[in-house]
């Protein structure tokens, strides 16, 4: 069983570490079939391309800064009598947050790029975001999302959400799971101004959705909204982009729920492969 | 003014409300140009958007009842609403 350091920060023991190895090796697999490249994303994004994508805007209840404590503050936790950080430490600024989703790094890597051909990168990375209520490996603060990002024509920026369903779906019945295809509830899409509007016709986000409720991953189609506010062209124009994402621990989760365990769960996963 | 130069009408006043919306925007607005996929008709300013069509048709929208398609060409605008 996972334990916990910090509300939402989890630790995942040898056999939970097993399945998310064996899970992230089918995600990958996925990835190379959808034709994607890995990389390694970045830990750390800077605030300044996250303003031009609205980020703050968008989502500022999940923004975590990273910042260093203040030459004062230094001074005073490495002294006799400090040793324990309090509320009041000034802290100085990185220009730089922690992730809230691993393809904003894959896209940053394109800016200001004139691309001939479709792009297709994957990569997992450590995911960052602030809830009111944290619930075992369903919803963390601290989590690893798998993305599977196309950049490139409009046609094709369809065509990968269409053949990544397809493999999600693939691998969820040879896991064993069942999965419902559901428009995205996150709070962005759900005010009852425009956005929520313009997304209830024309859905942008559809998630896959575990019988329990947890959303295991999704599908999400950027129109040319990166192409543009990143400066990436394609063809002349801001390139079309749509991204495949893995929460991969509620994949933990979902899979050992399923089966009643985790040896059950390794031994299916090992087994659909 | 005949019915067809209304129209034209309330169709440059559209065109005119999206350039202000997209101030970068170079060139003609063709009518059969995809304004949801391009983000010219962005989704913040969406209600805005049916907004000004109720003023311009002088009937109230229910948006229930209509699907993307019905917003996505200035075509498809004109014949579903003007």
């Amino acid at each position: 069983m996972a334990m916990f350091l910090a509300s939402g920060v989890a630790v995942l023991d040898s056999a939970e570490a097993e399945i998310f190895g064996a899970l992230d090796d089918r995600f990958r697999r996925i990835a190379e079939h959808l034709g994607a490249r890995p990389i390694i994303s970045p830990a750390m994004l800077p605030a300044e391309l996250l303003t031009r994508l609205d980020f703050f805007a968008n989502f500022p209840h999940l923004a975590l800064p990273v910042a260093m404590y203040s030459e004062e503050a230094t001074a005073r936790l490495a002294g006799k009598e400090g040793g324990v950080p309090t509320p009041e430490d000034a802290l100085e600024p990185t220009d730089c947050l922690l992730p809230t989703a691993t393809c904003y790094g894959l896209l940053m890597t394109l800016r200001q790029r004139e691309i001939q051909t479709s792009r297709l990168l994957t990569a997992i990375g450590r995911c960052y975001r602030n809830e009111k209520v944290y619930d075992g490996l369903r919803r963390l603060r601290a989590f690893h999302m798998r993305e599977v990002v196309y950049v490139g024509s409009r046609e094709g920026a369809l065509e990968h959400l269409r053949k990544a369903g397809e493999q999600v779906r693939d691998l969820a019945r040879g896991l064993g799971i069942e999965l419902d295809e559901l428009p995205a509830t996150d709070p962005f899409y759900l005010d009852e101004g425009s956005r929520a509007l313009l997304n209830r016709l024309d859905p942008v986000k559809i998630e896959f959705v575990a019988p329990d409720g947890t959303a295991l991953g999704s599908v999400n189609r950027h129109r040319n909204f990166f192409g543009e506010r990143l400066g990436i062209e394609h063809d002349g124009a801001p390139a079309y982009s749509s991204c495949l994402a893995f929460g991969v621990e509620r994949w933990v989760h979902t899979l050992i729920r399923t089966h009643g365990g985790a040896e059950r769960a390794l031994a299916v996963v090992h087994g659909s492969s | 003014m005949d019915l067809r130069e209304t129209r034209n009408t309330e169709v440059d006043e559209i065109v005119a409300w999206i350039r202000s919306k997209n101030p970068d925007l170079e060139g003609d607005l063709l009518p059969g140009t995809d304004l949801i996929e391009t983000r010219l008709l962005e989704s913040l300013a969406f209600l805005e958007f049916v907004g000004l069509l109720e003023e311009l048709s002088g009937e109230p929208i229910d948006v229930g009842s209509l699907s993307i398609d019905d917003f996505r060409t200035l075509d498809r605008i004109a014949e579903r609403f003007l």
